[in-house]
Order: structure tokens, then C-alpha cells, then sequence
């Protein structure tokens, strides 16, 4: 399916008090920008531009939109709004801070502070997976008090996936994109397609969506550490829901990780929901409890130490 | 405080949605409402707005953050309610004054105070069971009280839409109080409209609120309703709360607002004429809906940056 591309804003565009320096992503949904504002203060502009609906052609500003599509893009513009209402409420280290919000060329912006560092996808590309047990950690614990604050907003985040989670260069993460975020208590359904990521998003995401819930996100948070680990997300919710082949994060890294964050992240990757942690409070718990020195991880080294020894002697 | 909450309303096969809820908390107090605008009369969504808005903003006046008496406070603004209607119709020298039922509740130091006017109604729900609810003021209810209707006929009915006591009806309303009720942990309190409630029994009622949490259990309870009432349906509308203990380990995520500055209020309210709109126009957001998002999400920015 050839879908039409659009153009971004030129660089050096003055956009209000911003001025653009250039395209950091371009999505089906929005594109989002560098820019600097009257202060030369870097920041990221997302601009409302879903791409079957509104068309920037070459040398043009403002995009055309067809006659018959305009009470869709209005109507999309909601999901944007959405977006705007559910950052503009969350002031917190680890989730993105939204600066500002206007209305210009036809469309909306949102301006977000400009975070330096790279996401959670490029460490684990660079490092294919096997991360250190104390970096997941640490960056999942702190991400998590984000998520908390998210949840205790009546918000959910609904796109959790390492492409989505920020580090700063001083290995502080920040949940960033909140564009599928939906308020749990508005009576509205978004009819809109839902977005969801393959892996990432928990069988809840793909049908019965009045089940979702925090545990949702903290299915989206058990792929995301599962992926730290093997460079890849796990099997897709959907068709591990016809023939379920994901294997348990606690044989496949046996004896490379703690037991304990294994089993977390096979709790959170459960495809009942309601045999997932159901708050985050209660995934934090999980994490934050000291590793023991004597710990389920060493034991089983020396289990399998033995074991190993034990055949040998067999022979 | 701690608690969870959960209302929604839906329109069903209805042309209009004439069920209006709401609810407000401050740190110390917590009130809910719901009003069901009646059908047969003229703009019964008025009233049921106009109710509503009355509580809710009584509230935000007087709750500060307690209220000084909440059986007075219930008393007071429902019955401001019925002269605003009545004034309402005055004004615009309608034929008929627009009509509604109204069930409200306030819960302050672990305690439940509610109020009713008409058959939308209040269920208190403990360990899977009813523990008390509102007796509706209507036709076929004093023949349940007579013995000549059993309980579970109600719903079907004929006279069972017929109420003697309603906001803007002549003369004063009747405004029932209930008692005062201390709650437990895990205790729901469910308002509900007729469209919830009619189409379902109070024993699916309580099954589902015991499943699961009121943010799951609601939306299958008014999915239920809908497909038992089939195009034959009516607005349902439920505004639903679990009380928690102020250390409950198992509500971790719960509302607690005992962070809550004392002259915050948090209000929850659909907005006037904001009734689902047919699909095909489907949510068309007009420039000044838009310009009022911005300046909502501005506003928020600028609150929260502090």
C-alpha cells in the first residue's frame, strides 16, 4: 500500500517563537522536530499531521486536506488533544515534560522539553540485548515512578516499548510519547484505530480493550525488560493468545540473571491480566527488593554446578 | 481518603442522552450525583444537567474542605435544583417544566450520607451482597410494599416508569435522607439510572462488582445492560465507588487525597450537549471547541509547571 509521504517543515522555519533546526521522527501520526525557542533553549515540537488525511507538498506550509477528510483529521486532532491534556497534568522526572501547546498552520503543536541521551531501543541494538542486571534495574525502577504518577492521574500510557522510553546521558530514563495515552475514566471510546506495538502491547490491546487497565502498561513493561535481555520483544500478544510459544524468560536466561528478575518478568508477561502484578506500586516492590548475596541466583550456579559435577562423575 | 471511582454514561438506542453524572472530591469530602432527565417531558436533559451542576457546584462552594453538615448540604442543593428548574422553565415560559430524578451522595470521615428524589438509585454494596439501596418513589414500588408486585417484576412492569416525586414537578419534592452509614474497606456504593438497573438484577449487580474492580466490572455491567435491553434501551448511566482503608496495601493506586492540598476540589462532569453524537459526524470538533482545548491544555501546563 503506497501511502502518500509528507514533507516536513523547511529548517529555519519560524515556527511562532520557534525556530526549527530539524526532523527528529516523522511518523503516520505527527512529525515531531528540533527546534529552538527565543532563548536558544533546544526543544521538541510534535506536530498533529496524520499523513492519509493532510498533505504538505513540496515548498508549501500549510497542508492540504481534502473536503471529505476534514471531520477526520478534526476528529484525530481529539487523539492530539488527548495527548496534550494527559502531559500537561504529569510534572515528573521520568515522564517528558510538555512546555507548551498551540494552534497554527491549520494544525496543532505540542512542544516538549528537548531530553539529550538516546532511547532504550538504540542501547539495546548497540549492546544486541544482554544488558547488565543492575542497569535494567535501575532504569526500570525509576522509570516506574513515572508510571506510577501516569496511573495515579487515571492515565494510562497504552505504548510502552523501549523505542518509547528515553535515557539521559546520566542513565536517567524519561517515558516519552504519550500519543495512544487515554485518560480510563473519560465515557468515550476512541473509535480511531487504537495503536499498539506488536510484542510490546498486552493481549488487552488487540481485543477486549474495556480489560485495559495499569496491568496493560505493566505487560508493555515486562516486554520492554524481556527485550533488554534478548535484544528482541517477545512473541506477539495476539498470537501467543492462538498458540502461545513464548518461553519463560526464566529458562531461557537461566543462571545469566537473577532468578528473581526473571520470574518478574515472566509475572508481568502473564496473559491473564489478572494474574499480572495490578499495580506498578506492586511491580516496584518486586524490584527494589534487595538481591540477597546468598540469593536464588547463586544458588542455582551451585545447583547447576553440582548437577554438571554430579554427571560427570556418572560417566 | 482513599478510594477508586468510576462513572460513565451511555446513550444506548436513545436519540438523546438525558442521564447527567458527576462527581467531586475535596481531601477531606467526596459527593457523587446523578440525575435522569425524564423522557416524556421537555428538555429532561436541562433539568438533569441543571441538577447536577447545582450539586456539584454547591459542592465546590461549601466543601472546604468538609462539609458542615451533609444531610443539610444534600437537602439544600437538591432542593436549590428544583427551583432552578422551575425558575428555568419560568423564564423561558415553557409549557411544561422540564423533569428529573436526582440520587446524590456525600461520604466525609469514613461516612455515607445520600439523598433521592425519584427512581434512579443508590446501592450499597458489601462482601457481594446489598446492604442497603433507595426505595424508589414510584407506582410500582408501593405495590412491592403493598406485597401485590414481587421485587424481580419491578422491571418489567408497565406502570414502572410511572414516578409521583421528581425535580421540577409542581410543588416541592420529596427529598429522602438516608442514615447515616459508616463505610468498610471494600465497601461500593453504585448510583445508577433506571437504564442500569432495570434491565438487570440486583444479584448480577453484586456478582459482577465482586469479580473484579468497579473500573472493569462497571463497563460490563451497562455492556449487559444494553444487550439484555436490546433497542428497546435507555440511557444507563452508573457512577460507582470502592471505599478503601487509608493503609490498604491491596488499593495501592487507589485515590488517596491526603496529599491533596485542603482547597483543592477535583471535579468530574460530561459537559452540557456533550451526549455521544451519531456516528458518521462522529465527534466533529468545531474551531471553538478547539480553541478551548488549547487554552484547557495551556491552562493545565501552566498549573502543573510550577
Amino acid at each position: 500500500m503506497a501511502s502518500q509521504s509528507n514533507l516536513p517543515l523547511p529548517e529555519g522555519y519560524q515556527l511562532q517563537t520557534y525556530r526549527v533546526t530539524k526532523v527528529l521522527s516523522a511518523g503516520g501520526f505527527s512529525m515531531v522536530y528540533l527546534a529552538h525557542d527565543d532563548q536558544d533553549q533546544p526543544v521538541a515540537i510534535k506536530e498533529y499531521l496524520p499523513s492519509s488525511l493532510a498533505l504538505r507538498r513540496e515548498g508549501d506550509v500549510l497542508p492540504s486536506i481534502a473536503e471529505e477528510n476534514l471531520a477526520t483529521f478534526r476528529y484525530g486532532m481529539k487523539c492530539f488533544f488527548e495527548e496534550g491534556r494527559a502531559l500537561a497534568k504529569l510534572s515528573h522526572p521520568n515522564v517528558v515534560r510538555v512546555l507548551n501547546f498551540f494552534r497554527a498552520n491549520e494544525t496543532v503543536y505540542l512542544v516538549m522539553r528537548y531530553e539529550r541521551g538516546r532511547t532504550l531501543q538504540e542501547h539495546i541494538q548497540q549492546r544486541r540485548g544482554s544488558m547488565k542486571e543492575n542497569f535494567i534495574r535501575r532504569v526500570f525502577t525509576l522509570l516506574l515512578n513515572g508510571l506510577r504518577e501516569v496511573h495515579a492521574n487515571k492515565l494510562l500510557h497504552l505504548d510502552i516499548k523501549p523505542a518509547n522510553i528515553y535515557i539521559r546521558n546520566d542513565i536517567t530514563p524519561v517515558l516519552i510519547d504519550f500519543g495512544a495515552a487515554r485518560q480510563t475514566l473519560t465515557a468515550e471510546g476512541f473509535k480511531l484505530n487504537p495503536m499498539y506495538t506488536p510484542g510490546f502491547a498486552s493481549p488487552e490491546h488487540y481485543q477486549r480493550r474495556e480489560l485495559l487497565g495499569p496491568w496493560s502498561d505493566i505487560y508493555s513493561v515486562g516486554a520492554s525488560i524481556f527485550a533488554c535481555l534478548a535484544g528482541a520483544a517477545p512473541q506477539a500478544a495476539d498470537l501467543r493468545v492462538e498458540k502461545d510459544r513464548y518461553i519463560s524468560a526464566t529458562k531461557l536466561f537461566n543462571g545469566r540473571y537473577s532468578d528473581q528478575l526473571l520470574e518478574t518478568i515472566d509475572w508481568c508477561l502473564q496473559l491473564d491480566h489478572a494474574k499480572r502484578p495490578q499495580s506498578v506500586m506492586a511491580l516496584q516492590k518486586v524490584l527494589l527488593r534487595e538481591r540477597d548475596p546468598e540469593g536464588p541466583s547463586k544458588r542455582s550456579f551451585v545447583a547447576n554446578l553440582r548437577g554438571t559435577l554430579v554427571k560427570l562423575a556418572r560417566r | 481518603m482513599k478510594f477508586s471511582i468510576y462513572q460513565e454514561s451511555r446513550q444506548g438506542p436513545r436519540k438523546s442522552n438525558q442521564d447527567r453524572v458527576a462527581y467531586c472530591y475535596t481531601r477531606d469530602a467526596l459527593c457523587m450525583a446523578i440525575a435522569d432527565g425524564m423522557g416524556g417531558h421537555l428538555h429532561g436533559e436541562v433539568a438533569a444537567q441543571i441538577t447536577t451542576q447545582f450539586v456539584a457546584e454547591a459542592f465546590q462552594r461549601e466543601a472546604q474542605p468538609r462539609l458542615a453538615d451533609p444531610f443539610k448540604f444534600l437537602l439544600d442543593s437538591i432542593t436549590s435544583a428544583h427551583h432552578a428548574i422551575v425558575d428555568y422553565a419560568n423564564v423561558r415560559s415553557l409549557l411544561e417544566t422540564p423533569r428529573t430524578t436526582c440520587v446524590a451522595c456525600v461520604v466525609q470521615d469514613g461516612l455515607a450520607y445520600w439523598a433521592h428524589v425519584g427512581d434512579s438509585r443508590l446501592y450499597l454494596v458489601r462482601n457481594g451482597r446489598i446492604e442497603a439501596q433507595t426505595k424508589d418513589h414510584s407506582r410500582v414500588q408501593i405495590l412491592v410494599d403493598a406485597g401485590r408486585v414481587r421485587e424481580e417484576a419491578v422491571a418489567a412492569h408497565p406502570d414502572r416508569n410511572k414516578i409521583f416525586n421528581c425535580l421540577g414537578q409542581m410543588g416541592p419534592p420529596r427529598v429522602d435522607l438516608s442514615r447515616r452509614t459508616a463505610l468498610r474497606h471494600q465497601d461500593t456504593i453504585l448510583l445508577a439510572t433506571d437504564g442500569v438497573w432495570g434491565p438487570l438484577s440486583s444479584r448480577q449487580i453484586c456478582e459482577e462488582l465482586i469479580r473484579g474492580e468497579i473500573i472493569r466490572a462497571i463497563p460490563i455491567l451497562l455492556d449487559m445492560a444494553e444487550a439484555r435491553a436490546g433497542k428497546d434501551g435507555d440511557n444507563a448511566s452508573v457512577v460507582a465507588m470502592t471505599w478503601a482503608d487509608e493503609y490498604a496495601s491491596d488499593a495501592a493506586d487507589w485515590i488517596s487525597t491526603v496529599s491533596m492540598d485542603p482547597t483543592q476540589i477535583k471535579t468530574t462532569m460530561e459537559q452540557f450537549g456533550k451526549s455521544k453524537p451519531p456516528p458518521g459526524q462522529a465527534g466533529y470538533l468545531t474551531d471553538d471547541e478547539i480553541e478551548r482545548a488549547i487554552d484547557e491544555i495551556r491552562n493545565a501546563i501552566h498549573k502543573h509547571s510550577k
